[in-house]
């Protein structure tokens, strides 16, 4: 709300575009609308969606890992600046 | 259809360990429950697991297990549609809510009008998010009654008159009083329960009930092969391509606007609770997808086929081929089992939605017009009055009024709910929203959205839009937040003008 520029920026949020995904997965209904390939007997339109949910959660687990990886490597950098820092940076 | 002992006594041990552990809740935590955000909000402390049963245990309700598969079962493939919807709810989770929590933690907002009274400073804008999440939240936990009605009826209690009501009412009144006392900490407990039985119950009818058929392949063989598929499109129309997909769509954008989905976001301790319950929470999604397939696994078994059946078809529709499967797939105490995870998951939910109705009428309508000065205490009294006050609207409407009138409210509900998607989401992604823009495109795609749906009688919610000849049947909710969306952009610039220049306050 008060700015958007948080530390960081854009950098620190890319892995957010890779939610585009799980949307993707189910966009193009005719693509999944079939009965074949089955699986074990559930035609494709069942066991491709349920496998969807499966991958959908598997991005978003992604995102938060590289999320926390990313912020905590920005942290890391900045530490890495401050303690290099210029006298003004203790006082 | 008669009394069945085992199931009976099964089902009323369970609903008492639950009605034990509604009440112990209080003490949970412990901390001050006249404070409002303590009682309404479980004092925002849930961790990451806790908030994964309670937000599992809020959004995937009673009438979601017993109308999805009652969906499949008559319709067949589009009532799938739940699926895709499973899957897109959670990068909306991920994305917009964590920002939203951080914001109401910050500034102390206990529901969603209250963000957006502090965000546009607009009085009204805030009374239309209030209203609109009330009048949208009522007939959903009718619904979750009418979910209870049916189990009930299914392990053979009599289902007529007022001794048929009798049963639900008492659940009701159990139900009230530790929502009373304990506040969102009830159903945060009960969720456990009701969770690891449904969880129980479905890897149960997942092996056992393909087993007693012959296997996926032959449940699947049974089912009519136009069920199996959407129908393709035929002309110049989208057919119920567009609609799969919109309905899908509209319904995951709408999800998390309810008030009772933003009371249990709103009481994590932290973001990061959120974040990594947008990942843990497609738990749910998975099994209501096996959930949906009930719905074929009812066709295969022939349950509308069995004499035993024909007055519970007769009085619940389709919505009687899940308990008509249990009956006939489970063993007498596994029935009872299944129909309290089912009866359990409508407790939870509606108590959420009331405590979160409760917060709405407070917060938003009572303190905001009425008693501004009122203390904490008085708050959270005047909160938990009005959590006894929704349920009981909520039984007599289920007990008064045709189910069929509970369905099409909850249709228009979703409508409804989905317009406060510009107010929230440009209230947190953006800077300068007129207030008066976001109330004027609230109220377009409210009046829009509304008739849509009466142009369908009000008894399905999908539209053909026709745009340059090619017809798009699609999810009502959908279209009329896109009007909304458009107006509010429209006037937002011109009315910050007008109002500038002419030296008027913003609206409100």
């Amino acid at each position: 709300m008060k700015g958007k520029k948080t530390e960081g920026g854009i950098a620190r949020y890319w892995p957010r575009f890779l939610l585009i995904i799980p949307f993707l997965l189910v966009a193009f209904v005719p693509a999944y609308n079939r009965l074949e390939p089955a699986l074990n007997g559930i035609p494709f339109f069942y066991w491709y969606q349920l496998a969807a949910i499966l991958v959908g959660a598997g991005v978003v687990f992604l995102v938060y890992r590289l999320e926390v990886r990313v912020t905590h490597t920005l942290q890391r950098k900045k530490a890495e600046l401050d303690s290099s820092g210029t006298p003004g940076d203790i006082l | 259809m008669r009394l069945d002992p085992v199931a009976t006594g099964v089902f009323v041990a369970l609903f008492l360990l639950v009605t034990w552990l509604g009440f112990v809740a209080a003490r949970w935590r412990k901390a001050d429950l006249n404070v409002l955000h303590e009682w309404g909000l479980g004092g925002r402390r849930f961790g990451t697991v806790v908030t994964w049963f309670l937000l599992g245990g809020d959004l995937y309700t009673a009438y979601t297990f017993i109308a999805v598969p009652a969906l499949v079962y008559g319709v067949g493939a589009m009532g799938f549609f739940a699926v895709p919807y499973t899957i897109m709810i959670y990068p909306v989770l991920y994305l917009v809510f964590p920002r939203l929590w951080k914001v109401a933690h910050e500034r102390g907002h206990v529901t969603a009008a209250d963000f957006v009274r502090d965000r546009f400073g607009s009085r009204l804008l805030a009374l239309a998010v209030a209203l609109t999440g009330i009048l949208a939240t009522m007939p959903y936990i009718a619904l979750q009654l009418v979910g209870m009605e049916v189990v009930i009826g299914a392990l053979g209690f009599p289902t007529a008159g007022f001794v048929g009501h009798l049963p639900l009412i008492i659940a009701f009144i159990i139900l009230a009083a530790f929502t009373y006392t304990s506040g969102l900490r009830a159903p945060a407990l009960i969720a456990v329960v009701k969770d690891m039985l449904i969880f129980a119950t479905i890897f149960a009818a997942i092996v056992v009930i393909p087993a007693k058929l012959g296997g996926y392949g032959a449940i699947f063989a049974s089912v009519p092969q136009e069920k199996l598929t959407l129908p393709s499109p035929t002309g110049a129309s989208l057919g119920s391509y567009s609609a799969y997909w919109t309905l899908a769509f509209g319904s995951a954008l709408a999800l998390f606007l309810y008030p009772h989905a933003m009371t249990g976001i709103l009481s994590a301790s932290s973001g990061k609770v959120i974040r990594r319950n947008a990942a843990a929470l497609s738990a749910y999604s998975f099994v209501l997808g096996l959930i949906a397939l009930l719905g074929y696994m009812a066709i295969a078994a022939g349950v509308d086929k069995n004499p035993a059946h024909a007055a519970g078809f007769a009085q619940y529709g389709s919505n009687f081929a899940v308990p008509a499967l249990f009956l006939d797939m489970f063993s007498s105490w596994f029935v009872g089992v299944a129909f309290a995870a089912i009866a359990i998951g409508a407790l939870v939910p509606a108590a959420i939605m009331s405590i979160a109705c409760a917060n709405l009428y407070t917060r938003n309508l009572y303190k905001e017009f009425w008693k501004p000065h009122c203390t904490d205490a008085e708050e959270a009294r005047m909160a938990k009055i009005v959590s006894l006050i929704v349920k009981i609207g909520a039984v007599a409407f289920v007990v008064a009024i045709p189910q069929r009138y509970a369905i099409n409210l909850q249709l228009l509900g979703g409508i409804w709910i989905i317009q406060l998607l510009p107010p929230v989401l440009l209230g947190l992604f953006s800077r300068g929203f007129n207030a008066l823009a976001l109330l004027l495109g609230w109220a377009a795609g409210t009046l829009s959205g509304t008739y849509l749906a009466a142009t369908q009688g009000f008894a399905s919610s999908v539209y053909p839009l026709e745009i340059f000849g090619v017809t798009l049947p699609g999810y009502a909710a959908l279209y009329s937040v896109l009007v909304n969306f458009l107006v509010a952009m429209a006037l937002s610039p011109v009315l910050d003008r007008l109002l500038r220049r002419s030296g008027a306050p913003a609206a409100g």
